[in-house]
């Protein structure tokens, strides 16, 4: 496919950009709307599997190094961790919504630090859907460009 | 008029962080900076029939769509390297 296809090559690329935007937003309304951090690392990780199908691994303009995937995968995971360790220490128990504080047990000055800025008052919940949407979004990427490695290797060993 | 300013912030770091990987010479595609202006224009109009998502903006354009799109670009000149 990679090698006729110009009308793919030319509408690919801008695609992957749209869909890597639509992606964000489904993160970043999360908290209020459908979808949220799963849904919208899938949407980014598919713009980077859209490229890397079209265009081939090695050639697509969208393309993850190996060290970006260890440092999104590793800060995603580390974020969501730390963010629940903390609501563990103030509110007593695991991922206790620190930003939005309920049970009136956080400080003022830690609550309005990471409360997140709009008017839902929705507190540590947009935070952790970027982590889980950064850790998913660089997750299902790899997975491709895995395969696409694998197969690459196979045929030049062929 | 009520801006929020969670959805900029954080889709412009999403952006940087996303646009930092996207290499333009590589193979034998022709996308140039210039084929930015057009996915921009692009992006403008379906952020602009997006509407006022993700629904608590006053403003007719979606900041969750737009500032990821300006994100990618201002990651792409700053950071991005050419293979």
């Amino acid at each position: 496919m990679s090698e006729n296809s110009m009308i793919l090559k030319i509408i690919a690329f801008p695609i992957s950009i749209i869909l890597i935007c639509s992606g964000i937003m489904t993160i970043l309304g999360g908290h209020i709307t459908p979808g949220g951090g799963f849904q919208g690392g899938a949407m980014i990780a598919s713009g980077i599997i859209f490229s890397i199908l079209i265009y081939g691994l090695g050639n697509s303009p969208l393309e993850l190094s190996h060290t970006y995937i260890e440092v999104l995968e590793s800060v995603g995971a580390l974020g969501f961790i730390i963010f629940g360790l903390i609501g563990l220490g103030l509110g007593g128990f695991f991922l206790y919504n620190f930003g939005t504080d309920l049970l009136n047990v956080v400080p003022q000055n830690i609550q309005t630090i990471f409360h997140y800025p709009d008017v839902t008052n929705a507190g540590i919940i947009p935070y952790l859907n970027i982590f889980v949407g950064l850790k998913v979004f660089v997750g299902l990427s790899s997975i491709v460009i895995a395969f696409a490695g694998f197969k690459k290797f196979t045929e030049e060993s062929e | 008029m009520m801006l929020s300013l969670g959805p900029i912030i954080f889709g412009l770091i999403l952006g940087l962080i996303i646009g930092s990987q996207i290499k333009l010479n590589v193979g034998d595609s022709e996308f140039t900076l210039a084929s930015f202006v057009v996915i921009f224009i692009a992006g403008i109009i379906i952020a602009w029939l997006s509407g006022n998502f993700p629904y608590y903006d006053d403003v007719t354009v979606s900041t969750a769509f737009l500032s990821p799109l300006i994100g990618i670009f201002v990651g792409k000149i700053l950071f991005a390297r050419s293979k």
